[in-house]
């Protein structure tokens, strides 16, 4: 997608979307028999914390925004950019896009869609006051974004523009060819501004929510389930098999997987460690895995007296067996990780160490040969901080006994509550600390946020000016390639300073009764719309 | 006399206390209250299954071949074999189960012991001063144990290891907090009783002070039910710690106890169910233990005359 | 009798004070607040975020802006669920933990006063053992067992109930968690029982009784039952609160949308208000529960007057 994309959009080049939006939406494969019952109940792993699409932040947040919202693009089941209310657009110069809006979408209250409800919403998401925790992520990519979300310019000075009511224009601060990809994000999706206007703070409620997406809000209990309908006033609603969908907000995996066991549940959120290869066995046709753009890591703190040293980090990264992790201990279908780009980013190539193919014993001697180096003697302390989680724990204690049987290190574990570790984490109050990443969008900037200069999502301190100028060049770069190269040396050149210890590529194990079809294994970024989901006769 | 029971008890097994005191007390109604403690035969079996459970947890892991936090990564969750002495298998990280389990009964045993002994010294403490001082201040003393009743004591469990971290001292600590008004309402009680007495009296009367007749006086005559209370309190505070480590607040890895094994175990029962049996069934059986020789005390040492 | 009434419940606002006073300051004390998230927000959302709440004012500002909410029966708005505000959380949360909790109290009475009875009238017999091995099981095992093998079977093996979730109130989804919380108070109750007819049995009225000749049954139900059952009501206060509050484990297990869930989920994304509205409601219940308690104890024991 966005990589197809970028090749055409070379310069000024034009570029619409091919076909009209009926093509891409829920493709039921010819012959396949559908059930008389299209409802699907699946679990979303927490409560969400709003339906405000605008300042949703978790994941389970944005499927529901995803179904109920649509923005100008969307994504389809294998992670493709397909219009949404756009049917086209193009990038009319490198910094300007024009979206064109269809005619036929509309608001559940029947009024149609319009490009001032984008400038609204878009606005309305900017806005400091809105106070939404991906004002600056989203904003960096539209003109004057950063800017608006820091107060420092008013939200009407986003490069947001309606050239009439069915034309949008965005402007950019730098050539953005993943733009389409961008916008599918329901952060910036449009709000209907007379219904906020008129329920306020109460505006999210069944009701009184009004959407534009292929369902609406029916009935939300919380921390027991949000239900959604089919939207009748849906302008693909031709193409929407599912007449309802119950969001259940169970935490346990246990809990969730035994929900799908005795027939409540269709949809596990994520399967609990070390039950993949037993479900695998036990329910061949339910099980679904599939590696996503997401990064398990532990950060150093190179501010730390020992940490600062890059020898040790380098010794420490380089004696973790990645492959018996994720052979053994994690046992899911992970990949082993050895940069901070993962497989399947698009906007950079995955970098490697080069001691990643060597011997273990040959890592080992080197490791050691570094540490000594160092001054750091066997039997010295270091320090490991983690959040309580079953996953995280046995993978610090893998960890630990790497660092101790193989560099005779003695490992401090020290465990707290989620909250505490962001602290300590945002702080720099840790010498190592485990950490994780999921990609926002697919473009290898927001890998590249965890280790670059001053950046928000930097944990560990670290700073390469260099790959930090290489990595400006290549965003003003309108050459794809050229960009590519830019961001992928970056990308090695801050590994080779070992800020931090990548572990995995995160996968996402799950149980999808057999009998949910449209469900795609290929998708990057773990994101589906309900829309493309229906069910098989059984 | 109580006190020194404490010390000792500290270094011994648990429940030392109780049975300690009843020989040295050595009056006659302290040989009743064993005879028929001797007659409930659950307690007695109870009693003896405690020691043996105590002991193997003391001095078991010394005898073992494995260390408690070894990991082998080609030993991962194996039924429990004879081969290479896992008796109990392994848990998800190679590491020994047996080993772990005995080690983390000591941890739980630990815990039980000396957040009993805490909550009961507190408990005695705060009920003796307000139920021989009375008027206000034991008004307002016995008001804040009802505050403390009030108090939703997981949330504040919860808070209290989030604010001060997961030392083993400090779980100590969190559950001796919530654990000690019952004891202070049943020794007030109580005390209330003895004030009356002629021999406290006779003590005022030749000016011995407060704080002595207080200890010297009544502590000792509260005896009996500080013994029953103190065996009720074991369980409910070994139970606690469990519920702790349930919602991820127990002791720091590769430390743990049994409510961190049976929490892990739990989860997997289906696929290992030994993860979950061995550290539930020794839990079970120490907390059934208990709560028989708790209710075998209750029923001999009566304070009530028979 | 009204006048004690209305001191005791004028009683409450010193207490409630004292509480949320102390949590206010323990969940301010803990490190993380409320907008510390895996995405570090930028200082300019944080700012705003801050003011929305109020966070930026000095704390005993916040503190007397939240006690005048409180004083006009708002809880303020939750830091976590935007969209919903605090009293509207605790309204849909409160009868589901009422209805269970409630619900099961009663079976849990109902079954360990009968328990207990039984055993106390068979003391240190095989049935005493018997009776007392299955009542205990709620003490002796940890709910977060009990619940998941409630599920194993019921669930999945048997297929009878759902495992867990919740659909306005109805029965099926109700079943097991009453179940898990009334093995809990079962084994409470019963010992209680067991204990206080023990102790009635042997006392000089039921001597007298026994020497008229009257019959077992008719001392038991028309001497003995309702001496021993002051102290059954005695505890049933406290077990009332921690069938809200202690039911964190059922609820995580059942996956309910109880107290026990928001109070978890509140004090975890350290959501200030919905901690401290919850802390209150418990605290008020708690209070009314005690004077409930001990307005029954008036009607059981006649020497009892207010």
């Amino acid at each position: 997608m966005t990589f197809k994309l970028s090749r055409s959009a070379i310069s000024a080049s034009v570029l619409l979307a091919l076909a009209s939006g009926a093509a891409f939406a829920a493709k039921v494969p010819a012959g396949t028999a559908l059930a008389a019952k299209q409802e699907l109940i699946r679990n979303n792993g927490s409560e969400t914390e709003t339906l405000d699409p605008a300042v949703a932040e978790s994941v389970g947040a944005n499927n529901l925004t995803r179904d109920l919202f649509e923005g100008l693009t969307a994504t389809d089941a294998d992670g493709k950019v397909v219009p949404g209310v756009a049917e086209s657009w193009k990038q009319v110069n490198p910094t300007t896009w024009v979206f064109k809006l269809r005619k036929n979408a509309k608001w559940s209250n029947g009024e149609p869609v319009v490009a001032s409800d984008f400038v609204y919403g878009w606005q309305r998401f900017i806005d400091p006051k809105t106070a939404s925790p991906y004002a600056s992520t989203y904003g960096a990519f539209i003109l004057n974004g950063i800017e608006a979300s820091e107060g420092k310019k008013a939200p009407s000075e986003l490069g947001v523009k309606a050239i009439d009511k069915y034309t949008l224009e965005v402007k950019t601060p730098y050539p953005v060819a993943f733009l389409p990809d961008v916008v599918s994000n329901l952060n910036l999706g449009p709000v209907n501004k007379a219904a906020i206007e008129k329920y306020g703070k109460e505006w999210t409620k069944p009701g009184k929510l009004v959407s534009n997406g292929a369902f609406v809000l029916k009935d939300w209990q919380v921390n027991s389930k949000v239900v959604i309908e089919k939207n009748p006033q849906y302008w693909d609603k031709g193409n929407v098999q599912l007449t309802k969908v119950t969001y259940l907000p169970v935490e346990d995996g246990f809990a969730d997987v035994k929900l799908f066991q005795s027939g409540e549940n269709d949809w596990v959120y994520q399967l609990p460690p070390a039950t993949y290869e037993k479900y695998k066995q036990e329910l061949p046709k339910d099980i679904r895995n599939a590696p996503m753009l997401g990064l398990r890591y532990y950060s150093f703190n190179v501010k730390d007296p020992v940490m600062k040293d890059k020898r040790v980090r380098q010794a420490l990264s380089m004696v973790i067996d990645r492959d018996l992790l994720a052979q053994k201990i994690t046992a899911d279908g992970q990949v082993p990780a050895y940069g901070v780009i993962v497989r399947g980013t698009a906007g950079a190539d995955v970098t490697a160490y080069e001691w990643a193919k060597w011997p273990m014993a040959k890592r080992v001697e080197e490791a050691k040969k570094l540490l000594a180096a160092a001054g750091v003697k066997p039997g010295s302390k270091i320090k490991f901080t983690y959040n309580t989680s079953e996953y995280h724990k046995k993978m610090a204690i893998f960890a630990a006994s790497e660092w101790k049987s193989k560099l005779g290190l003695n490992t401090e574990m020290e465990n707290m509550e989620f909250k505490v570790l962001l602290k300590k984490r945002h702080d720099g109050d840790f010498q190592i600390a485990r950490n994780g990443w999921v990609a926002d969008y697919n473009d290898a900037t927001t890998f590249l946020t965890l280790v670059q200069c001053g950046s928000d999502q930097n944990d560990n301190g670290n700073c390469n000016p260099k790959a930090e100028e290489l990595i400006k060049q290549g965003n003003q770069s309108t050459d794809p390639a050229k960009r590519k190269a830019a961001l992928t040396q970056a990308a090695k050149m801050i590994m080779d300073d070992y800020p931090m210890l990548p572990l995995l590529q995160y996968t996402v194990p799950r149980l999808v009764k057999s009998y949910v079809g449209g469900y795609s294994t290929k998708n990057p970024m773990d994101r589906y719309r309900s829309k493309d989901i229906y069910i098989i006769k059984h | 006399m109580l006190l020194k029971n404490k010390q000792n008890a500290l270094g011994d097994a648990l429940l030392a206390a109780g049975l300690d005191a009843l020989p040295v007390a050595g009056r006659s109604p302290w040989r009743d209250a064993r005879e028929r403690f001797f007659r409930n035969k659950a307690a007695v079996v109870s009693l003896v299954l405690l020691l043996l459970i105590t002991l193997a947890c003391v001095f078991g892991p010394m005898l073992l071949p494995h260390s408690f936090d070894d990991t082998d990564w080609d030993a991962m969750a194996l039924a429990p074999t004879w081969q290479n002495m896992h008796l109990f298998g392994t848990d998800e990280l190679g590491r020994d189960l047996l080993v772990r389990t005995l080690i983390g009964g000591r941890i739980s045993l630990m815990v039980g012991l000396l957040a009993t002994i805490a909550s009961v010294a507190i408990g005695i403490a705060w009920g003796a001063t307000a139920g021989f001082i009375g008027g206000r201040v034991d008004t307002l003393m016995m008001r804040l144990v009802d505050m403390m009743y009030a108090v939703p004591y997981l949330l504040i469990a919860i808070l209290m290891v989030t604010l001060l971290g997961r030392e083993f001292y400090l779980v100590v600590l969190t559950i001796t907090v919530f654990s000690w008004m019952d004891m202070a309402r049943v020794v007030r009680g109580q005390t209330l009783a003895i004030k009356s007495k002629e021999y406290i009296e006779a003590a005022h009367a030749i000016g011995v002070s407060t704080p002595a007749i207080i200890f010297r006086h009544i502590v000792p005559n509260l005896l009996g039910i500080v013994v029953i209370y103190t065996t009720v309190t074991v369980p409910g505070v070994i139970l606690t710690e469990s519920v702790l480590s349930f919602l991820g607040l127990g002791v720091q890895e590769p430390m743990t106890s049994w409510g961190v094994l049976i929490e892990e175990g739990t989860g997997v029962m289906e696929t290992t169910p030994w993860m979950l049996l061995f550290p539930g069934a020794l839990l079970s059986l120490t907390l059934y233990c208990a709560n028989y020789i708790g209710d075998g005390m209750r029923d001999a040492l009566d304070p009530k005359d028979r | 009798m009204w006048s004690y009434v209305f001191r005791r419940v004028l009683m409450t606002i010193p207490t409630i004070l004292v509480v949320i006073t102390v949590c206010y300051l323990m969940l301010h004390l803990t490190p993380g607040g409320p907008f510390d998230t895996e995405r570090k927000v930028s200082e300019a959302v944080m700012a705003n975020l801050q003011a929305k709440y109020h966070l930026d004012l000095p704390l005993w500002q916040q503190y007397l802006y939240y006690l005048k909410g409180l004083l006009q029966g708002d809880l303020g708005a939750s830091f976590r669920y935007a969209d919903w505000s605090v009293n509207e959380l605790v309204a849909k949360a409160l009868p589901v933990s009422l209805t269970i909790g409630g619900v099961s109290l009663l079976i849990s009475v109902v079954i360990g006063v009968l328990l207990g009875t039984v055993a106390a009238l068979r003391q240190n017999s095989a049935i005493d053992y018997l009776v007392m091995l299955i009542g205990n099981l709620g003490s002796a095992f940890p709910s977060f067992v009990i619940g998941p093998v409630l599920i194993l079977v019921f669930a999945l093996w048997l297929s009878w109930l759902p495992s867990g979730g919740w659909q306005d109130f109805e029965l099926r989804y109700m079943v097991l968690p009453m179940a898990l919380l009334t093995f809990i108070n079962v084994s409470t109750i019963g010992r209680v029982m067991r204990g206080s007819l023990i102790e009635v049995m042997s006392s000089n009225f039921i001597r007298t009784a026994r020497a008229k000749g009257l019959p077992t049954r008719t001392i038991v139900l028309r001497h003995a039952f309702k001496p021993a059952l002051m102290p059954v009501v005695s505890v049933l206060g406290p077990l009332a609160i921690s069938s809200i509050t202690a039911a964190v484990v059922t609820e995580s297990v059942f996956s309910l949308p109880g107290i026990g869930k928001l109070i978890v989920n509140g004090a975890s994304n350290r959501d200030y208000t919905l901690v401290l509205g919850l802390v209150v409601l418990i605290t008020v219940l708690a209070v009314l529960l005690n004077l409930l308690v001990d307005l029954a104890y008036a009607l059981l024991d006649p020497k009892i007057r207010y």
